[in-house]
């Protein structure tokens, strides 16, 4: 506990809003929370970091209801109460708001916020729309009530979600990773919500990774680092670097040295793609040693753009050619034989068989090659094995042997594996969508370092990221994508308020204007 | 496993209790009809030789992510198409007859496998509706062949065709061995076709886990997204897959036909294809479990004789005991994994403190 900042809470008098005691909870396996004592202020906004698989949200759920802790317990007020589920959780006024909405989408805002609270058999929406615009006007909430829920944003979304929790009378409202899915305007206007909401005495908890927001928003700050407590600070307390070193345990870079190269002539050339009502008159260029980050909230057609350069579907219209030569329409065979490479958003559908070894693995994309065959068809086994070996070592993938299956691997290893695979044979192009989702700090700076690399070794690298960190950590330009439209382009040096113009294709512009 | 087994004997104690018998006498009968002489257990392989063919036919595509509800059909038209050819090639040796007989019960059953393959690719029907439907066109065709083109003209009760010529027969394994004297031919139709089975699982194994098709069928089974990114071909996969699991389910009736009746007739033995899945089930799919399920399924079939001479029970009771047997294999099964994976889990939670 190097960084407890205990002192100047000392003053406050009386019992915490809430407190958890030495809460543990198992899972097979893992103990994703190991005693853990955490206290909630009224009034304040606690910021709840950690890793991946640190423990934040499984502690949270714990307080939610969601799961029946194996020891301690938790205070509310002082009293020690047992909350075995999430309708018990609301009676003490403690609420949650997941990354995934659960919203009914074809129901209006109000329907969906009364939605369980009609409080008898007749519905009086009139009184219920009155009622929560009133509420959501106290906090500084635009929302339309009468509005059908598939017309919002997804930020409106998110405010609905907070609203619906706040009908019910909450006094804790946990948020988690609330910003995972918002544009960089988005996310300034949750803020302000949030700070509405502290002024009128609500506590709010905070889970996120991204170290910026937390010491932007947070009154305090709990890191988790598998499963413990490991400190407890304040904003003005600590930094950036010293967050993520409490994060991870070691030190982490967050400046990569972004090597210097001059790009060359455009090797992928993309002229008006389409695809079916996913893809609009889509026009890229890359060109060697250069990385182009395409930045938008997904959803956007992103993954489809991806699929469709790699081989996966056919485009209707438009024409992709690599180094001049026309690949459209060409399949994912021919395309890997010409050296394009491809790192799939989802690691589990597009990347791995998961129940297949780690060197039958390793050959994914290149079973057809002359080198891993022997005759009749015949696998050369012993070959695709010293590749298998050479790859982890290179790329340091913690596995026990080649001979397991890639499910034992964590998944920081098993995108590893994706990566030493992909970039094998030197590609000359690289696609790479969402390459660090899901990783812990540790590992994404891995992913960006060999992106970098294969920049530096004049390869043309297509980014495609919701994470605006990654896109100006990366690339070279910037365009942005919205609704399967390419929507403006930018250089690494235009604030993200700026790119948040084109990932909303627009509106973000109007609303800022207003 | 064991415990499975000791569960589904235990159960089937109960039911043979409930008729008023004697489940260790039971028991013992179904092992001393399976093993005390030679040939009792030369006929625990004889019903165990389709088993193993059907058995792979079912597994192939199963590793394939398909299941194919059709060997049954498929076997039906491999049988009439080996009649058919048996019979319109009559005058040809042994050497040369007999490959053209097996290769045209493949060819048929694989013709048969093709068409909801190509509807799956083509158009996505799925394969399980097809399959079943392609069982119901075979049983009526191959009716319509016996009773009209390839019917005997010898007597007009008989509804089957002409005997197949001599040179159209698989060797009976003990004639060959010189050994009919322990295991009389006249009884026992154990044929070549026997070892072969055992080859073919070999074969099976070595296209599943060593060649690039396997490889691929393997990968488009467990994830065809990942399989799709690595350039495979799902639709094409998927076809060759079908037509090799055709290709086995011709050999699933050739020892009815061409080592013990040697002719077809309207009462040609059926169901060999659905117990095919059941020993798949129990094979795990794989090419060494398949004959075990195999032999123990040729086993309990071999028990029915037993019990029907000895006892008052209705045969069915091995069926019964059967499904039971799969049903504890398949909870036990993932009772084991699942325990693997908790274990896997806690050695990674582990390592990862």
């Amino acid at each position: 506990m190097a960084e407890t900042a205990t002192g100047d809470h000392a003053e406050r008098s009386g019992v915490p809003l809430i407190a958890l005691h030495q809460v543990t909870k198992r899972f097979p396996g893992v103990v994703a929370n190991d005693a853990v004592d955490l206290t909630l202020e009224k009034g304040e906004i606690h910021a709840l970091i950690g890793e991946n698989g640190a423990g934040k949200s499984t502690l949270m759920r714990v307080l939610y209801g969601l799961y029946p802790p194996d020891g301690g317990h938790i205070e509310v007020h002082g009293e020690k109460v047992k909350i075995n589920s999430p309708r018990a959780a609301l009676a003490l006024g403690i609420g949650m708001v997941h990354q995934h909405f659960v919203l009914v989408d074809r129901f209006t805002v109000a329907e969906n916020i009364i939605l369980g609270a009609e409080g008898g058999p007749l519905v009086d929406l009139d009184r219920a729309v009155k009622h929560i615009e009133e509420q959501a006007q106290g906090y500084g909430f635009k929302v339309d009530a009468r509005k059908r829920i598939d017309d919002l944003s997804v930020g409106e979304q998110q405010r609905v979600e907070i609203l619906k929790a706040l009908f019910r009378g909450v006094e804790v409202l946990i948020l988690d990773e609330p910003t995972a899915v918002l544009t960089p305007a988005e996310t300034k206007d949750l803020f302000e919500n949030l700070r509405a909401l502290k002024v009128d005495g609500k506590t709010i908890v905070f889970i996120s990774h991204k170290l910026d927001e937390v010491l932007d928003i947070a009154d305090r700050i709990t890191v988790l680092r598998r499963g413990k407590i490991v400190g407890e600070t304040t904003p003005s307390d600590t930094s950036k670097e010293k967050l993520a070193e409490m994060m991870v345990g070691r030190e982490v870079l967050f400046r990569l040295e972004k090597p210097d190269v001059d790009s060359g002539k455009p090797l992928l050339q993309v002229e008006g793609l389409n695809l079916a009502s996913k893809l609009h008159d889509v026009d890229l260029q890359v060109a060697a040693g250069e990385i182009l980050g395409i930045a938008g909230v997904e959803g956007n057609g992103q993954r489809e753009l991806a699929e469709v350069l790699i081989g996966l579907r056919s485009p209707d219209s438009g024409r992709i050619t690599l180094d001049g030569k026309d690949i459209t329409g060409r399949s994912v065979k021919q395309n890997r034989s010409l050296g394009c490479a491809f790192v799939p958003e989802d690691r589990h559908e597009r990347g791995l068989v998961l129940n297949m070894s780690l060197w039958e693995n390793s050959v994914l994309g290149r079973q057809s090659r002359a080198q891993y065959l022997g005759g009749w068809g015949v696998l050369a086994i012993k070959k695709i094995k010293e590749l298998a070996t050479r790859l982890i070592k290179e790329f340091d993938v913690r596995a026990r042997s080649i001979g397991n299956e890639a499910s034992t691997l964590s998944g920081g290893n098993q995108q590893k594996l994706i990566l030493a695979r992909e970039l094998e044979d030197d590609p000359r192009l690289l696609i790479a969508q969402q390459p660090t989702r899901g990783l812990d700090v540790g590992a994404i700076e891995f992913v960006w370092k060999q992106i970098l690399v294969q920049k530096e070794a004049g390869r043309a690298v297509l980014l495609i990221s919701a994470e605006l960190d990654e896109i100006y950590e990366l690339s070279d330009r910037i365009v942005t994508i919205y609704e399967g439209r390419i929507t403006g382009e930018y250089s690494p040096q235009d604030p993200p308020e700026k790119l948040g113009i084109g990932m909303t294709g627009g509106r973000g512009a109007e609303r800022e204007a207003s | 496993m064991t415990g499975a087994f000791a569960f589904a004997a235990l159960i089937g104690s109960v039911i043979v209790i409930a008729y008023g018998e004697d489940p260790i006498f039971v028991y013992r009968t179904v092992w001393a009809f399976g093993t005390s002489r030679p040939q009792d257990f030369a006929i625990v392989l004889e019903n165990a030789t389709p088993l193993i063919y059907s058995g792979l036919a079912v597994a192939v595509a199963f590793k394939a992510g398909l299941f194919n509800i059709g060997v049954e059909g498929q076997y039906i038209v491999g049988m009439a198409a080996a009649a058919g050819a048996a019979i319109t090639m009559s005058g040809l040796p042994t050497a040369l007859l007999l490959p053209l007989v097996i290769v045209a019960a493949m060819g048929g059953a694989m013709l048969w496998a093709a068409v909801p393959g190509v509807l799956k690719v083509k158009t996505g029907a799925h394969e399980v509706v097809t399959t079943i439907m392609m069982n119901g066109i075979a049983v009526s065709l191959v009716a319509w062949l016996i009773l009209h083109p390839l019917r005997s003209g010898v007597t007009t009760t008989d509804l089957r065709t002409e005997d197949f010529p001599q040179s159209a027969l698989v060797p009976n394994l003990a004639t060959s061995l010189g050994i009919e004297d322990v295991i009389p031919d006249s009884i026992v139709h154990l044929t070549w076709l026997f070892p072969i089975a055992l080859v073919v699982c070999v074969a099976v194994w070595f296209m599943m886990f060593r060649t690039r098709l396997g490889y691929e069928v393997r990968a488009v089974g467990s994830s065809p997204g990942s399989a799709e990114a690595g350039g495979v071909s799902i639709g094409g996969t998927q076809i060759k897959i079908f037509l090799i699991s055709g290709a086995l389910a011709g050999l699933v009736g050739l020892n009815h036909i061409l080592g013990d009746t040697g002719y077809l007739g309207s009462n040609y033995e059926t169901g060999l294809g659905f117990s095919g899945i059941a020993v798949a089930f129990l094979g795990r799919n794989h090419p060494a479990g398949i004959p075990l399920a195999a032999l123990l399924f040729g086993m309990l079939l071999r028990g029915q004789d037993g019990l029907a001479i000895l006892t008052e029970l209705p045969i069915e009771i091995l069926i019964i005991l059967q499904g039971i047997l799969i049903l504890s294999v398949v909870v036990a099964y993932e009772l084991v994994s699942r325990a693997l994976a908790r274990r896997r889990q806690a050695q990674l939670g582990r390592a990862a403190n």
